[in-house]
């Protein structure tokens, strides 16, 4: 086997295995390497006790997009989509519980048992997703205009997408430039009265973010999150990954595990050459894709002296300080919330905007909630009779006010359980497994910068220019080096964007 | 409110002149006595003792720092060997010039850096992936500048090092009764000179001592002034006069790179990545768009303009920095850019000045058109293009021992 | 029909008094009407304690524009900004940062913290003077409305849109970072130590409901680098004899190009006949006629008090309805017998000639915006602390001095009810005292005089709706053309005939004058009055 390739493709998450297999099917010789003995990143499945599978760390493929499982054949390889959004239970304590579906009339009379006139402010609040929807889609299905060097081409997409938000009708238009600024508390207390339906429903908006509800242009951030969901990947996470490295493995990629890349070797005009691993092994390209943070590409890929000061300083303040942490139960029986009427494989607590804003404030001091936001998933990878419960957890520090002791690992667990048992006492007792990963693991295991779960905020000054301008269009000021991880354009989360419009990006030159 | 160097004691009594200047936020005497020739004369004709203590200066140790310092500059510090020192300057990544100064290499793994501007925030903006400690001494370390032609029997007075043997940019450690210290053959009046670092401890007592034993060989202290005059002689540059610190500019026109301030002798290019390389390679390939050269200014034209209004020819004794338009030397009078600083040399008895013109009227011998207000009015008067260094004493470079042999 | 005013204009704020200047300089009989005895609205100077003339509400000087000092004349009608030259911060630890209008100065300063802040400043000043550049566009000019297609404005969306393109993708790139992000965020990008960030990142909450980590406060700091442009040095400044002293340099200036100035004639509401503005009546009954009406009051105020709800369309009360004007500051103004010394840095010097900032950490003012945020005032909150006295001495008799208190944060529904707050002003009172007994010992012995103006005073005493000193919170969605509220952005109303020009339109709040210069200028331009 040669070592030279068209294009070497730096880890093997969802991103890295689609840009690979995009590339591959386009005619490259693509290597891909990937540090960990399982391909999939963030979305791959783990045993974490006997019999009791996570499905990773991101649970919503709600927003996987629809050209990349058709340009990739994806259902070729077994995956299957569902159709319809994955319900997800709104939990508030005193027993109650909304489930919001995909079918809007269901949800609206679900949320009618506690307010009629939420459930009619549900139906136009989903009027005004339905109507922005085309317009978010479009902007985030296609690479960012060139803001650098500003061609005819870049000025007419810009244009165009001007337009397109013009076109949304006035009314419309002035609503969308009103609340994209705002805080998704005030946005959602303009529309909403009840209080744990609102404070569920902006869970999203603070995902990944050092935000609380009441900060500002979250209301953004929820937009874009129900502008991209859509129908779910049957399997969940664990099922596309499966499905792409398939697919990968059809198109001729190159698999490699167990790699863990030392440095991308550059020629003297600073030009990609190839890559070398941990081991000394090399192997050639003039191309490498790195889907990892662009944090660890620059400064764990390259020397110091082959990246410029504004380079180095643009990715240093690339924010993204991990504020998530994820905790994996393992429960000898099915768990239902209080007042959960329907079926939902997701549900979010909160419960009010003062709940909220109380788990946010530690944060700030470098502390973790002691009643901290859940967002569950209930994974269905569990032994007959038993439960798989995997959870986001809002908000941990990385940089843990004395360090992530086992005592303080232990009292985050207690916080998380305690905080789920006020919406499912008997959760506690049916406890047989536990896995907690902090920001520090998350970083250990997935090279997630400061455990971000995105590899950098979705800040309105990191979306589009995302990572920061001189990278927002995949390559980057080191010739031959693209971005094309979660780090890049439209950002984190399982969309398998990144890889896809990164290599589409390659193929161009 | 500026602060008093160490020498402050010292150099306000002799100052009788009261004039003073701000530098880099100390008091820095302008001229101790009115008017400042004798200082001048000091300079070329024995030896000027001048406090540069307001210069910037910083540490660098450790197995990395000739690496970590050839990253910054932009001359191959790894080549530099101990006990010399080299002038050069250090850029941004698009090749425009932050400040320049000189690097001393003390030891192996032992540098001195000096600048006009506070550079320790830049500098450090470095230091990952380098195994060096970068320290700041500039407010620890006291400098004097001992310049002229009688300076190095001074200082063999007082300090144990052998002089015969330090060669122009050479350094060594020595000693004398109650100090220690480094001294470097080096200047900014173009003339034979040392500039001596000593802790602040020491600076009185090295102080006394110089003009102590240099009572029989002329010593005086000197101020800017005297020294302004003297650097333009030399075709020395000062930042904030011929050039400015890219990361003050406001505008990308005000930024110069290496080869537009006379300073691409300075630049290794081909060697491991540095900041600006690759801006400066295609630089290099493309050409510059400006050049510092020297002027000759016509003395007979400056002559005859004042003759026209019955006056002899009246210029300043003191150096300006102004900035003064220049032309093509044609009936079509264009600009081709600007002097920045220029003085009357009294030794050499021409009207010098250091100018800034684009690249392609870079033709030395050339003549160009220079503005000059005579009377209220304006006139220009021909100037000849030259290499900007017009005094240049063998002195400066030679050393006893080598012209013996 | 005799005294009809071509424009009558309700509060005699330094916005108020401007647009009459403006409207009578070019020869319009105009009406200035004030509830209260006194003129200025929040820039004013009361005598509240026998020789001691306090600038009660807004303290200093940074923004105001100054090409209406020239066109006005101002400093003929006796305008005077004597500039501040230092920012003091005493810390708890005994020690202290004094930042210098003398660079050298301040680098040596800073050094004791931070050496790489010390030096990084140069560069972030010169970043920030292109920033200011873009904003002085935005905030001399009228807020382009973006969803309309009329050639005029697509030309000044264009001219707004050009500047933007020069500034290059780097810079444009940090403007998106300046209005979006947080104010220490936004400082993160050069400075490493607190010392230095938390009391500059407090200009980016002042007056906002707000913490220096919440994402928009970034924008203000642009504030501070506005006034180099204008050409003057240093932006920050006192007002010789108080604030009031540019309110009534505004209003002579007015009345010496003919305008009418009346005091204690508070407006009950502007009448309104066939949806148009006709004139207004007074708390006393009477009615006064005008062509046009101009409120300089905040908006909630003009729109559902002077106006009315049955005259407003849905969609329209529907947009004043929603916007915010959350207060969270309040003043506490005192009268000394002495100069007051702070124990970190003893002696009575120029260090206390600038403004003093209790602003320690980050983390101070972040727990300070915690407890706001549920509804308590900061028990130490931040301060921003001026002894006008000290470079005016105008202002107060001999060897006595005032120390004004900008404190913040203090909420307007304080424990869910604003009414509650004459409950707690003593308390909040006592709590500002508390705090800069800290730093100056013996601070309660000095105490002459002392008013406490909690945000729920701001609204009874000035008619800020909630207290707040902006007329309206300066988050993006209440800026540019949805001041106060879209498609009524340009000084217009949805009232044919009234008009707006306060600290609730384009460009927002603090003493500029914009407000009122530009309503005046539209007017004339569009033969509105």
């Amino acid at each position: 086997m040669s070592n030279k390739y068209d294009t070497i493709v730096v880890g093997g998450g969802h991103n890295g295995l689609t840009a690979a297999t995009i590339l591959a099917n386009h005619g490259q010789k693509v290597l891909l390497v990937e540090k960990r003995s399982i391909f999939g990143g963030v979305a791959a499945g783990e045993e974490f006790h006997p019999g009791h599978w996570s499905t990773g760390l991101l649970q919503d493929t709600g927003s996987v997009r629809r050209n990349v499982i058709t340009d990739l054949s994806l259902e070729k390889f077994g995956l299957e989509t569902n159709g319809k959004r994955a319900s997800t239970a709104i939990l508030g304590k005193q027993g109650k519980c909304i489930t919001i579906s995909d079918d809007e009339t269901q949800t609206a009379q679900s949320i009618n048992r506690y307010s009629e006139k939420d459930s009619e402010a549900y139906l136009t609040y989903k009027n005004f997703i339905t109507k922005i929807t085309p317009f978010i889609r479009d902007i985030m299905d296609q690479a960012p205009p060139d803001l650098v060097s500003m061609g005819t081409g870049d000025l007419w997409q810009l244009a165009k997408n001007g337009l397109k938000l013009k076109r949304l009708g006035k009314a419309t238009m002035m609503e969308f430039l009103k609340v994209a600024p705002m805080s998704v508390q005030d946005f959602l207390d303009e529309r909403f009265e009840t209080d744990f339906l609102k404070a569920g429903m902006s869970v999203p908006a603070v995902q990944g973010s050092f935000t609380s509800p009441r900060s500002a242009y979250t209301t953004l951030n929820l937009l874009l999150w129900e502008c991209l969901s859509s129908d779910e990947v049957v399997g969940g996470p664990q099922a596309l990954t499966s499905a792409l490295v398939k697919a990968a493995q059809k198109s001729g990629v190159d698999l490699k595990s167990d790699s863990d890349v030392r440095q991308v070797v550059l020629d003297e005009q600073r030009k990609v050459k190839g890559i070398r691993l941990d081991n000394g092994e090399e192997f050639f390209a003039n191309k490498v894709a790195a889907t990892c943070a662009p944090q660890e590409a620059f400064f764990q890929l390259l020397e110091p002296n082959q990246i410029e000061y504004s380079l180095e300083h643009g990715i240093e303040h690339f924010r993204s300080r991990g504020t998530t942490a994820k905790l994996n139960l393992a429960l000898s029986k099915p768990l239902r919330f209080n007042g959960q009427e329907d079926d939902a494989m997701f549900a979010r607590t909160g419960n009010s905007w003062l709940e909220m804003e109380k788990a946010f404030d530690p944060i700030k001091y470098r502390n973790f909630s002691s009643e901290p936001i859940l967002e569950t998933h209930n994974t269905g990878k569990a032994p007959e009779g038993c439960a798989t419960f995997s959870i986001l957890v809002h908000y941990a520090p990385f940089e843990l006010e004395g360090g992530w002791t086992d005592t303080a690992r232990n009292e985050l667990t207690e916080n998380i359980i305690d905080t789920l048992s006020q919406y499912s006492p008997e959760v506690r007792d049916s406890i047989v497994g536990s896995e907690l990963l902090t920001p520090i693991d998350l970083k250990e295991r997935y090279g997630l910068p400061n455990g971000h779960i995105f590899h950098g905020e979705h800040a309105v000054d990191q979306l589009l220019t995302r990572p920061i301008p001189s990278c927002m269009q995949y390559n980057t000021p080191i010739n031959g080096l693209y971005l094309c991880g979660s780090g890049s354009h439209p950002g984190g989360g399982i969309t398998c964007l990144p890889g896809y419009l990164g290599a589409k990006r390659i193929l161009k030159t | 409110m500026p602060i008093k160097t160490p020498f402050f004691s010292r150099t306000s009594a002799l100052c009788e002149s009261m004039q003073w200047k701000e530098w880099a936020g100390y008091y820095a005497a302008s001229t101790y006595g009115i008017p400042h020739d004798a200082e001048y004369f000091a300079f070329r004709n024995a030896a000027g003792l001048l406090d540069i203590t307001p210069l910037f200066k910083y540490q660098v140790t450790g197995p990395d720092a000739a690496k970590y310092l050839s990253r910054i500059m932009v001359r191959n510090i790894e080549k530099l060997k101990i006990g010399r020192v080299t002038y050069c300057c250090w850029c941004t990544e698009d090749g425009k010039v932050v400040d320049d100064g000189t690097v001393m290499r003390r030891d192996e793994n032992e540098f001195f850096v000096t600048s006009a501007d506070p550079c320790y925030s830049w500098f450090s903006r470095f230091l990952r992936g380098y195994d060096v400690e970068l320290e700041d001494v500039s407010e620890k370390i006291s400098g004097l500048a001992l310049q002229g032609p009688t300076s190095r029997d001074i200082l063999k007075r007082v300090c144990d090092a052998n002089l015969d043997e330090l060669s122009f940019f050479g350094t060594t450690k020595t000693k004398g009764d109650g100090f220690q210290m480094f001294v470097s053959r080096t200047g900014y009046t173009g003339d034979l000179g040392y500039e001596l670092w000593v802790e602040n401890d020491h600076a009185i007592t090295l102080w006394d001592a110089l003009i102590d034993a240099g009572r029989d060989y002329d010593i005086r202290p000197a101020g800017l002034t005297a020294l302004d005059v003297t650097r333009v002689e030399a075709g020395l540059i000062l930042k904030d006069v011929d050039y400015y610190n890219a990361l003050h500019c406001l505008i990308d026109d005000r930024m110069s790179s290496p080869f537009e301030i006379s300073l691409g002798w300075t630049v290794n290019l081909d060697r491991d990545p540095f900041n600006g390389q690759m801006a400066l390679r295609k630089e290099k390939e493309n050409g510059s768009n400006w050049a510092i050269v020297g002027l000759d200014i016509s003395w007979p034209e400056i002559e005859m303009l004042y003759n026209r209004h019955g006056l002899p020819p009246e210029v300043g004794s003191t150096a300006w920095r102004d900035s003064i338009p220049l032309y093509t030397d044609t009936s079509k009078k264009v600009q081709i850019g600007y002097a920045t600083s220029g003085t009357w040399s009294p030794i050499l008895k021409k009207n010098i000045a250091l100018a800034t013109i684009e690249k392609k009227y870079e033709r030395f011998g050339s003549k160009i058109q220079i503005e000059m207000t005579v009377e209220h009015k304006r006139h220009t008067v021909s100037a000849e293009i030259c290499k900007p260094q017009f005094f240049n004493p063998e002195r400066k470079t030679c050393t006893p021992k080598n012209s013996q042999s | 029909m005799s005294q009809k005013y071509d424009a009558i204009i309700i509060g005699g704020g330094h916005n108020g008094l401007i647009c009459a200047a403006y409207l009578a300089k070019a020869g319009r009989k105009v009406l200035v009407l004030e509830k209260r005895h006194v003129l200025g609205g929040a820039a004013v100077s009361e005598e509240l304690h026998p020789g001691f003339t306090f600038s009660v509400a807004s303290y200093v000087v940074s923004l105001f524009r100054p090409h209406i000092i020239r066109e006005l004349n101002l400093a003929k009608h006796g305008y005077e900004v004597i500039p501040m030259d230092c920012s003091f911060l005493p810390l708890p630890n005994g020690d202290s940062l004094a930042r210098w209008a003398d660079p050298n100065r301040s680098r040596r300063e800073i050094a004791r913290f931070s050496k790489k802040d010390s030096e990084v400043y140069p560069e972030f000043s010169r970043v920030m003077t292109h920033m200011g550049k873009l904003a002085k566009t935005v905030i001399d000019h009228p807020a382009p409305d973006i969803t309309s297609l009329n050639p005029k404005e697509l030309k000044a969306l264009f001219r707004l849109g050009k500047t933007f393109k020069d500034l290059g993708p780097e810079l444009l790139h940090l403007n998106t970072k300046l209005i979006t992000m947080s104010a220490l965020d936004f400082l993160d990008l050069w400075f490493e130590s607190e010392v230095l960030k938390a009391p500059m990142s407090v200009s980016g909450i002042i007056g906002t409901f707000q913490g220096v980590r919440s994402p928009g406060t970034a924008y203000v700091l642009l504030h501070h680098y506005m006034g180099q442009l204008d050409g003057a040095f240093r932006s920050w400044g006192f007002s010789k004899g108080g604030t009031g002293g540019i309110s009534i340099a505004c209003a002579n200036a007015a009345r010496s190009f003919g305008a009418e100035i009346r005091t204690e004639s508070g407006v009950q509401q502007v009448s309104i006949k066939n949806g148009k503005a006709q004139g207004v009546v007074l708390e006393n009954g009477d009615e006064i006629l005008a062509k046009s009406v101009i409120s300089n009051l905040d908006p909630n105020r003009t729109y559902l008090k002077m106006v009315g709800e049955e005259h407003l369309e849905e969609d329209v009360l529907k947009e004043v309805n929603r916007y915010k004007l959350r207060g969270s500051s309040g003043k506490v103004n005192l009268a000394l017998d002495r100069v007051p010394e702070f124990s970190c840095r003893p002696g009575v010097g120029e260090h206390l000639k600038g403004d003093i900032a209790i602003a320690p950490s980050i983390d101070y003012l972040e727990k300070a915006f915690d407890q706001a945020k549920y509804g308590e005032f900061s028990t130490r909150p931040y301060i921003n602390a001026v002894i006008p006295s000290l470079t005016d001495p105008s202002v107060a008799p001999p060897g006595k001095h005032i120390l004004s208190c900008f404190v913040q944060y203090a909420p307007y529904h304080i424990k869910e009810r604003a009414e509650n707050w004459p409950d707690h002003r003593e308390a909040f009172g006592e709590t500002v005292i508390d705090t800069m007994a800290e730093y100056i010992p013996g601070l309660r012995d000095m105490i002459l005089y002392k008013q406490v103006l909690t945000p729920w005073d701001l609204e009874q005493k000035m008619g800020l709706t909630e207290g707040n000193i902006f007329q309206g919170e300066l988050t993006l969605e209440q800026l540019l053309f949805q001041r106060p509220v879209s498609g009524y952005a340009k000084y217009k109303t949805s009232i044919d005939k009234l008009w707006m020009c306060g600290s609730g339109t384009h460009p927002g709040g603090g003493i500029m004058g914009a407000g009122g210069e530009l309503c005046a200028k539209t007017m004339l331009q569009s033969r509105a009055v």
